[in-house]
């Protein structure tokens, strides 16, 4: 009962920091230069780990496609599951999970490490908001990256699988590529996009939502990261059913 | 450049830990404790994770394969899909995210409260009281969380495609049964035992070489999670290429 009590009171408080940064995202004063700034940090920050995942998860369905497709002769197909597969899913999910695992960790090492040294409060006695100063450019920053890498993450899927269909298994370049739009249509692509913002704004709020919230010292922060990186990921993944579900469900 | 030199100290560091753990006895009960701690605590996440990656995997293979009139192939498409590659590699990025980070920040925070070195000075070989006994233990109970998460995912996914898809259940479940074999489940034991390793050394050095102060934690704890996610999709394409290619 303890633990229940204590998990909804963390709920509510989460609930009230995400109305309190979501009512100062769309309330002027903005910093475009901040949203800029962590923006440009976060996705240069992700983008090779988002090639280095979604890169080898392509060649995998590369691999594994072609092993069913053999068995009935349509090898042709290939790269249509592979677009598929690559812009629908994987590429949303696995660029969502690094985000969550870089960006998101880094955000609450951040703003765990200003909570513990009191730079929060000193913002505050400042009369600086710290929310709109230091939360909300790294909750707009994990929104608008997101999608970006999500694109990143298309292209690598596709090269991956490329790699292995055309340079290791030799199917033909052109079968390839005129095959790619097969099954997938561009409605597909802004579906995903339209996922991996909402992916973005959940790791936004629960990784600052965690940072603040630290306490304890150096270990504290610790604690911070590992949740955040775990509660970040485990929601997106629950709401990218219902998303599925809701998204690719009515557009069938 | 910088990162050819920390994979270097990262190659050091494993020889140390392998030679630390070769040179003393096995440390079995704090083996079995780190196992329990990190099987138990890991559970209902990676459940949690399985079932909505089986309920997605479903919903994605029916929404592919229904325009060309192939539902029945939605059960070969889950046992393929999510039994082989999914299951194993979920299991690792959740394992790197949870007891990976764990592992990072604890290592780190003891290494800047100075415990490390005041190990050192009672004569205990930090390498094989910390991480021999996590390695070892992570291994053990890996593949078990891995089973566990494939019938999670074979469970979630038969559930969306009766209750969600309509499609009848047990022609679903002959399919996924026909395309599996026990040469899968052991692939994906190696593959979780491989990822298990690498996970807990990555998280380890990190920890291990952690700088001080709470950002120093911070820092250590996050590259963790990353290398070790990177290095196991980049590890599962090589064992899939040996298992299957």
């Amino acid at each position: 009962m303890d633990g229940m009590t204590t998990s909804l009171v963390g709920l509510a408080r989460f609930g009230r920091h995400a109305s309190a940064v979501c009512v100062r995202s769309v309330t002027p004063p903005w910093s475009v230069a901040d949203v800029a700034h962590h923006t440009w940090l976060l996705a240069t920050r992700c983008a090779l780990p988002v090639v280095a995942v979604v890169f080898p998860a392509g060649m995998v369905i590369a691999l594994q496609g072609l092993l069913v497709f053999e068995a009935f002769g349509a090898e042709r197909l290939l790269s249509s599951l592979v677009s598929v597969a690559v812009f629908r899913e994987l590429s949303p999910v696995l660029a969502s999970v690094l985000v969550a695992a870089q960006g998101g960790s880094a955000f609450a090492a951040e703003l765990g490490a200003m909570k513990i040294r009191e730079e929060l409060d000193a913002t505050a006695v400042m009369a600086v908001d710290p929310v709109r100063v230091h939360v909300v450019p790294r909750f707009l920053a994990a929104l608008i990256a997101t999608p970006m890498l999500h694109l990143v993450g298309c292209m690598a899927g596709v090269c991956g699988a490329w790699l292995v269909a055309v340079g290791f298994k030799g199917q033909t370049d052109g079968v390839f590529w005129a095959n790619l739009w097969g099954l997938s249509r561009p409605v597909d692509l802004f579906g995903s996009l339209l996922k991996t913002v909402v992916f973005g704004a959940l790791i936004g709020l629960i990784a600052t939502y965690k940072g603040v919230q630290a306490s304890g010292g150096a270990a504290g922060v610790g604690r911070a990261v590992n949740d955040t990186v775990v509660v970040a990921i485990t929601s997106f993944i629950v709401a990218n059913y219902f998303l599925t579900s809701a998204l690719f469900g009515a557009l069938r | 450049m910088n990162a050819l030199a920390t994979f270097g100290r990262f190659g050091w560091f494993v020889a140390d830990v392998v030679a630390a753990s070769l040179r003393h006895p096995l440390p079995w009960r704090r083996t079995i404790e780190e196992a329990w701690r990190i099987g138990v605590r890991s559970l209902p996440i990676l459940v949690t994770i399985s079932f909505f990656v089986g309920t997605n995997l479903a919903l994605q293979g029916y929404a592919a394969f229904a325009p060309m009139g192939g539902q029945a192939l939605l059960g070969m498409f889950v046992a393929l899909a999510g039994v082989r590659e999914l299951a194993p590699i979920m299991v690792a990025a959740m394992v790197a995210a949870k007891a990976g980070t764990e592992m990072a920040s604890q290592i780190a925070v003891m290494r800047i409260r100075e415990q490390i070195d005041a190990l050192e000075v009672m004569a205990v070989d930090p390498l094989w009281f910390l991480i021999t006994p996590r390695a070892l233990g992570i291994v053990l109970v890996l593949p078990a969380l891995t089973v566990v998460s494939i019938f999670t995912v074979i469970a979630s996914s038969a559930l969306v495609a009766v209750v969600q898809l309509g499609e009848p259940g047990v022609p679903f479940l002959q399919r996924v049964w026909a395309t599996t074999s026990g040469l899968d489940l052991l692939v994906c034991s190696v593959k979780a035992a491989a990822f298990g390793t690498l996970i807990c050394l990555v998280s380890c050095y990190f920890g291990y070489t952690s700088k001080p102060g709470p950002a120093g934690v911070g820092s250590a704890t996050n590259a963790a999670v990353v290398v070790s996610a990177v290095a196991c999709a980049i590890l599962n394409y090589f064992i899939s290429e040996l298992a299957y290619g």
